[in-house]
């Protein structure tokens, strides 16, 4: 690497290469890395604006026609609507209700001194890394006993098993983060705990409950194994029904990318806002 | 991928319309009672019922869906649909009868009967065929190809389901492409197919070859490869006592056989589903495939295939033990958890839908029906070039090309894993074999079929 | 913010003792949280351990649903698909995880280095997309990908005289499809917990070195490595563990095909628990998946949390 210089080259050591090459070398570098991230979710996206024939064209077609008429069809006549209608009522509400306990439980591992407290901190972690077939299955009996397969309830209450972690960890980290002299002389001045929670400490960690609240919805948009076992047709998600294609009968790439797009694409707003927080969502605190 | 139709009022001139057909049976049907039974008049007290049925996105159910208007606006019965992938359609239902569901109209796969109808998820049609209300004196379960009637739809000796959705395996070839290698008549037995047209039709570099075997894992792979192998050569399953017979010399010819398939035919067949199958020779990709007599429609669409003109159908090529060729298919049942109203519903439904009367739109439709006199029609014979061969293999095929005890669907995720890893060299055949056989014998031990508990029936 | 640690009563003197040792309004903040997770999360692996223990097919509901002690277990210790598809989701592990690294750790420098803001800009926003796709969609979207006749790998593929490759009906190709597909997915986070290790290292340290010495490699392996240890930990247990959990991607591209090429554990324990529906010997391979997540959260706690 060359050390950085008014002068554009560095002729000290026989192997530095000139800056400008270095420069290039990065831009290519860079471009490389747009390309790699980038292309798949377009092909994606360019399928869903082809015909079958086209999308089916060997060797595939660079060039083509943009049509919305797959979007149409999965909108309106493969009912995809619906399911990313249930979607966001599920994905919505389990991130309410994540937000909702979570931010307390956060709160108090944050500042109360109690027993266990690093065993119930690690009880909630393990839950991030649990595989959801271990739970998928017992609770599609449980589900059954209760009549409640095919309804939101179920998913918006089986997604909290790594929405409620994500919104501890993450809050947890930000509460710390806020003095504790606030609460302190807020409970000097006579506020209840809970005011203390909800009017002082709280707001002030807004950043970190916002976040988290993004990623649970994301992640809760995005699952596929609960809704899969859970769901059948009413309260069927959008994952499921972009599945729900391949018959092995016909494979209308068109409208399956069309489906994939509109999975995708909000979700990819949400991720840009929160771009910053990615790697702290993602680790749930570990790294920053 | 459900789709709602809307309300449909019966209306008195379908009524009358429907009173004029089939003049001989209803002479009969006006002598033994004063009043003729009509379906409108059947369908009178469901009016406004809904029911519920599980289709699949094959051409027999697009038919039936074309025709789903005429019996809504007779019946005011409200018929909902939901398409879903073969490969989910039996857990689907296993879990909607298990969990409580909504399903009134069960589609049972030839190889579910034993599992639905033993587990008491399908009400036996006797108690329809009992009610002179619901049963149309026109039924004649005796109109059905037997072996469909008994393959799908019959379980021990009750009647469970009516035949819908009817396959017998066919072997389809482009006669344009066999024609320019110096055949005038497709293969007859299946080593010629290998033999003697699979080195003249197979053209690597070109990418273009003789045969596809669709052997996806999954039910195309134990049902379509590895069971299509092991009878023309004398193999099977299972012996008499319910013991693995696929270490018999038979059986591993059958199995050898396949892998000696595996020269002529496209690389990645293991990853062909009969979307694949179909597509690869309704573009010219390949010579001949062997696939369900439902898939005509699909070869025989402009749209959907180049060799219009070029296709043709004969009977599955015979093996040293004689014409063994697949059989599969659907039969309509009805869900013994519904309530009564929607079991008589759903039944009105289905007996109508696979009526004689019906047989001739359905199949102009595009599905296949299981009456037999709709393919004596001369008419019928001359437009749809399958319906022969088609008869020819019902008419000798194996009732149990597979076991249709409640166990298969766990034996076929069995045959289905090892059978793709035999075909990839993973495992041998005979390792293969050996593995799927321990494994067939614990399921089946554990059912209890070696100590007496159950009947041997398959 | 806060160093990030687990909770500690740090050594600052108390105004207010009582106002934070009290048990009581712990609980009452915590009680919501714990009991809906206990209610979705220890209820059921209670139940799944139970039912570890029966003879219990879904798919049987006539048949006695007894308790048969450990015969379950002894079927999975006895099963070789299901260690098969253990040892397949290792191989997947350390197959695409050093990939994952090294690809990361270039895009991170890349990254990291000084200049050309507008692109790097641009390159990390669109690292965001890969990581925002649903699994399941990145799996379909594999699928159309590596299709053998139509797919844009093998267009590529031909733009340099190579292929076709058979890649999805091929045992290996399909595992080395979905595990371009992972690649794809899961660089970018890679990338991104790397940078953000990078950036700890204090400017001053990195300039110095870079007087001492011009190899590009001497820097990052004495200089930025030390700081990147944390990071690394953090993806190989994170990793780790979603490719235990792993079922969508698979799940849309290939159902675990061809033949088990491509069936990991979980795709193996969804396939027992509900197409064959045997619930007992599900339940146990799940319970052992479990033991084998806490042993890894163990070390997740270990390595990471306690030790930075």
């Amino acid at each position: 690497m060359a050390v950085a210089t008014a002068g554009g080259t560095v002729p000290a050591a026989s192997h530095t290469k000139p800056k400008r090459l270095v420069s290039a070398w990065h831009l290519v570098g860079l471009l490389a890395i747009f390309l790699f991230a980038v292309f798949p979710f377009y092909w994606m996206v360019a399928t869903s604006l082809k015909t079958q024939a086209e999308a089916l064209a060997s060797p595939p077609i660079w060039v083509f026609t943009p049509r919305l008429d797959n979007y149409f069809e999965v909108l309106f006549n493969r009912d995809v609507l619906s399911s990313l209608t249930n979607s966001i009522i599920i994905a919505v509400s389990t991130t309410i209700l994540a937000v909702g306990l979570g931010t307390p439980a956060a709160y108090a591992l944050a500042r109360f001194e109690f027993k266990s407290k690093e065993e119930l901190w690690f009880w909630f972690i393990t839950n991030r890394m649990l595989s959801p077939i271990v739970v998928a299955l017992p609770i599609f009996l449980m589900a059954r006993t209760l009549n409640l397969i095919d309804t939101h309830i179920v998913l918006i209450l089986v997604y909290l098993t790594f929405n409620l972690p994500i919104v501890v960890w993450i809050c947890t980290d930000q509460f710390r983060g806020v003095p504790k002299d606030l609460d302190e002389a807020a409970r000097l001045a006579g506020a209840s705990r809970f005011t203390i929670f909800w009017r002082i400490a709280l707001p002030l960690a807004m950043p970190g409950v916002a976040v988290s609240a993004i990623f649970s919805f994301i992640f809760s948009w995005n699952e596929l194994l609960y809704a899969l076992v859970l769901t059948r047709n009413v309260a069927r998600t959008a994952p499921v029904a972009a599945t729900s294609f391949m018959s092995g009968y016909d494979l209308p790439w068109g409208e399956i990318m069309a489906t994939g797009t509109l999975i995708v694409l909000p979700v990819i707003v949400f991720a840009l806002i929160v771009s910053k927080h990615l790697v702290q969502g993602l680790t749930m605190g570990a790294v920053k | 991928m459900k789709m709602f139709r809307g309300k449909k009022v019966l209306g008195a001139i379908a009524f009358a319309a429907a009173l004029f057909s089939s003049t001989a049976i209803m002479s009969t049907a006006l002598s033994s009672s004063a009043m003729a039974w009509t379906l409108e008049e059947a369908a009178q007290p469901y009016k406004g019922t809904s029911i519920k049925a599980i289709f699949l996105d094959r051409p027999g159910y697009a038919a039936a869906i074309k025709l789903l208007p005429e019996f809504e606006k007779k019946t005011g019965i409200k018929v909902n649909y939901e398409i879903v992938p073969y490969e989910n359609s039996r857990e689907r239902q296993v879990l909607d009868f298990t969990g409580g569901g909504e399903i009134d109209v069960v589609l049972t796969d030839v190889v579910w009967i034993g599992e639905f109808a033993g587990n008491g998820w399908l009400e036996p049609v006797k108690t329809f065929t009992d009610d002179a209300k619901l049963a149309d004196p026109k039924l004649k379960l005796d109109g059905f190809f037997p072996i469909l009637l008994e393959s799908f739809g019959t379980w021990g000796d009750e009647v469970y389901g009516l035949p819908f959705d009817n396959y017998s395996g066919l072997l389809y070839y482009n006669k344009c492409t066999l024609q320019q290698a110096g055949f005038d008549k497709p293969p007859a037995t299946w080593d010629e197919l290998l033999n003697v047209y699979g080195p003249k039709l197979t053209d690597q570099a070109n990418r273009k070859y003789a045969f596809a075997l669709q052997s996806r894992r999954g039910e195309t792979q134990s049902a379509d490869s590895f069971m299509r192998v092991l009878w023309p050569f004398g193999g099977s399953l299972l012996d008499d006592k319910f013991k693995s017979n696929l270490n018999s010399k038979e059986s591993q010819a059958g199995l050898k056989f396949r892998q000696d398939l595996m020269k002529i035919m496209p690389p990645g067949i293991v990853d062909y589903d009969h979307a694949e199958a179909v597509n690869a020779l309704a573009q010219g990709n390949v010579a001949m495939i062997t696939e369900w007599s439902a898939f005509y429609s699909t070869l025989a669409d402009p749209t959907k295939s180049r060799i219009t003109d070029c296709l043709a159908v004969a009977t599955e090529p015979a093996g040293p033990a004689g014409l063994k060729p697949a059989l599969g298919g659907f039969s309509l049942g009805v869900n013994a958890q519904s309530s009564d109203a929607k079991k008589a519903a759903a039944w009105l439904f289905i007996q109508w839908v696979t009526s004689e009367e019906m047989a001739k739109p359905y199949v102009e439709a595009g599905g296949v029906s299981g009456r037999t006199t709709i393919y004596k029609d001369a008419d019928i014979q001359k437009r749809y070039p399958f319906v022969q061969p088609m008869v020819a293999s019902w008419d000798g095929g194996v009732p149990d090309f597979r076991p249709r005890f409640a166990e298969w669907p766990e034996l076929s995720e069995v045959i289905a894993e090892w059978g793709t890893r035999m075909m990839l060299g993973n495992v041998s055949i005979e390792d293969g074999a050996k593995s799927i056989g321990a494994k067939v014998e614990e399921v089946l031990g554990q059912a209890g079929y070696y100590k007496g508990d159950k009947p041997l029936r398959k | 913010m806060s160093s990030g640690t687990q909770p500690d009563g740090s050594g600052k003197p108390r105004v207010f003792p009582t106002l934070w040792n009290n048990g009581r309004a712990a609980f009452a903040f915590l009680a919501p949280a714990v009991v809906a997770l206990a209610m979705i999360g220890i209820f059921p692996t209670v139940f799944a351990l139970v039912n570890s223990f029966r003879r219990y097919n879904l798919a049987k509901p006539r048949d006695p649903t007894p308790f048969i002690g450990f015969d379950n277990y002894l079927t999975v210790f006895n099963d070789a698909s299901f260690w098969g598809a253990l040892g397949r989701t290792f191989t997947f592990l350390i197959t695409v995880v050093p990939i994952q690294l090294a690809l990361g750790l270039i895009i991170a420098l890349l990254l990291h280095k000084p200049g050309l803001s507008g692109f790097k800009l641009l390159a990390r926003l669109s690292l965001v997309i890969p990581l925002a796709t649903a699994p399941a969609v990145a799996g379909l979207i594999g699928r159309l990908v590596f299709n053998r006749d139509f797919g844009v790998a093998n267009a590529v593929l031909a733009l340099v005289n190579a292929g076709p490759v058979e890649w999805l009906g091929d045992t290996t190709n399909a595992f080395i499809a979905v595990a371009l597909m992972d690649i794809w997915q899961w660089t970018p986070f890679c990338a991104l917990v790397l940078l953000a290790g990078l950036t700890m290292v204090p400017n001053e340290v990195e300039e110095a070195a870079r007087l001492e010495t011009r190899s590009r490699w001497q820097i990052v392996r004495y200089v930025q490595l030390p700081f990147l240890l944390p990071s690394i930990t953090v993806i190989l247990i994170l990793r780790t563990a979603d490719i235990l959990k792993m079922f969508d991607t698979v799940f849309t591209m290939t159902r675990g095909g061809p033949g088990a090429a491509t069936e990991l554990v979980s795709v193996y324990i969804q396939r027992v628990g509900f197409r064959v529906f045997d619930q007992g010997v599900a339940s146990a391979q799940a319970i052992l998946l479990l033991i084998l997540t806490i042993i890894l959260a163990r070390l997740y706690i270990k390595f990471v949390y306690r030790e930075i």
